[in-house]
């Protein structure tokens, strides 16, 4: 999988010819839709009511399309104004598209992404839901407290863990954009943040979802955090494939182990040199043991000491 | 950008100290898309304008929407508006087909401006200007 937050900032990487491709690509887009669908599922939204969420990092509104296709009111940011000029573009066209009643949704797609004309005739009766702003999630959301119903990130927050000039500190970035989204989501909202697993010491509860955690391709991880800290909306909807729910012991910050974790893919164990076993493996590996619900001795000033040598 | 938006939003640099609301509009662009469909406003729209009442700031709302040319609201929000049909239909025409196309929001704190170009606001702070965080 490559990794484009690797390459620096997100506005240069998604430039215009990037979020065009990204448009155009059928895999993507059903990819994006797939889980965004995910994502409001894990909102646990009242489904006959209107809501307003806040999509962080929108891109090409893809996600956005989804949540006004369930009828909801959104709100999109993000920091790339091609990725943004994009969405413009396709709120528009797909509301032109409305209008054709007797069209089946696959054709009223394929006209979407087919014609490729400029829609500058847009001066007509354009009315999507949805609403774009210019906004690097980094800086702290710029919104009043208590005013979301809910917030979805699909594939974006991994772009917070890196930074891109010196002034920038990831976990600086992580934390103001983590408050601020606890202030401006009402009271029992629910955040489902896809990837990353590098939450909050700001009061969320909820905890990770991980669907097909067997599946090194198609797992993937979902942070579903909420206001709502006595039951309430408590309950994690159907997962898929036998997943598994981490709490929120996870939710410190830790910058530096997120990519592994995010990956699905094992940590490096910490081992020195080949067939040494420091204390740190072995309270590492006693640690992994643990997660897997083995039982491990408890780690005491005895681990890992070397036993008197006899004589 | 919607009114609705606009009524959500707020300054959150460090210099605005979590005052920052609301922003005043100047606008040099306004698009208000009429409902085709008014009066047949769906009973959804509906419900989602009773559940926006308390979240919204009206006296910003008011200020703002006269600020984009419309002064059809009035100044207080009484409970017997608040259950009228007809008044919450022509509030949500208000909130969601006002929009600000292209002008400038300014903190109403700390003076410093947003531009908003076809219809995006420009919400970007330098790095220096955003809140401390204790690491
Ligand atoms: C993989 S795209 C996902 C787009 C969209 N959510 C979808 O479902 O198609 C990730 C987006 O995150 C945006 N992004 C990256 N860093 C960001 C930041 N600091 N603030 C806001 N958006 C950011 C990028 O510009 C990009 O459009």
């Amino acid at each position: 999988m490559s990794r484009p937050e690797l390459t620096g900032h997100a506005s240069n990487f998604y430039n215009e010819r990037e979020a065009r491709k990204y448009n155009s690509s059928s895999r993507m887009i059903n990819v994006q839709r797939e889980i965004t669908l995910r994502a409001i599922e894990l909102l646990l939204l009242p489904p006959d009511e209107a809501s307003l969420v806040l999509d962080i990092g929108c891109g090409s509104g893809l996600s956005g399309e989804v949540l006004e296709e369930h009828g909801h009111v959104w709100v999109g940011c993000d920091v790339s104004r091609d990725m943004l000029q994009v969405a413009h573009e396709r709120m528009e066209k797909s509301y032109k598209m409305k209008g054709d009643d007797d069209k089946t949704e696959a054709e009223i797609a394929r006209m979407k992404y087919d014609d490729d004309d400029d829609s500058d005739d847009d001066d007509n009766n354009v009315c999507s839901t949805g609403d774009l702003m210019h906004h690097d999630m980094g800086t702290g959301l710029p919104f009043r407290p208590a005013t979301f119903d809910a917030c979805v990130s699909i594939s974006a927050l991994q772009w917070l863990c890196y930074s891109n000039s010196s002034a920038q500190i990831p976990k600086r970035r992580l934390i103001r954009f983590f408050s601020s989204l606890y202030s401006i989501l009402k009271k029992s909202a629910r955040a489902a943040v896809l990837i990353s697993e590098c939450a909050t010491a700001v009061g969320f509860g909820g905890g990770i979802v991980v669907d097909y955690p067997n599946s090194a391709k198609a797992k993937k991880h979902y942070l579903v955090l909420s206001c709502d800290r006595v039951g309430g909306r408590g309950q994690v909807p159907g997962m898929t494939a036998a997943g598994a729910v981490a709490d929120q012991k996870q939710s410190q910050v830790q910058v530096g182990k997120q990519r592994q974790e995010k990956d699905g893919r094992k940590a490096r164990p910490i081992r020195k040199k080949k067939g040494v076993k420091t204390k740190e493996w072995i309270v590492h590996k006693k640690e992994t043991q643990r997660k897997k619900g083995k039982e491990v001795r408890p780690d005491t000033k005895y681990t890992a000491r070397r036993r008197p040598r006899k004589f | 950008m919607r009114l609705l938006t606009h009524n959500t939003m707020r300054n959150n640099s460090k210099e605005a100290k979590g005052m920052g609301f609301p922003f005043k509009i100047t606008a040099a662009e306004v698009k208000v898309i009429d409902n085709p469909d008014a009066g047949a406003t769906e009973e959804r729209d509906i419900d989602f304008v009773k559940r926006m009442l308390p979240i919204l700031e009206w006296t910003a709302l008011v200020r703002a929407a006269s600020e984009c040319g419309i002064s059809s609201l009035p100044h207080t929000l009484t409970t017997d508006l608040a259950e009228s049909r007809p008044f919450l239909q022509a509030l949500y025409h208000i909130l969601m087909n006002v929009h600000l196309i292209k002008g400038m929001l300014t903190c109403p704190v700390t003076g410093r401006e947003f531009p908003v170009t076809n219809g995006v606001p420009n919400m970007m702070l330098e790095e220096d200007e955003c809140e401390r965080v204790r690491l």
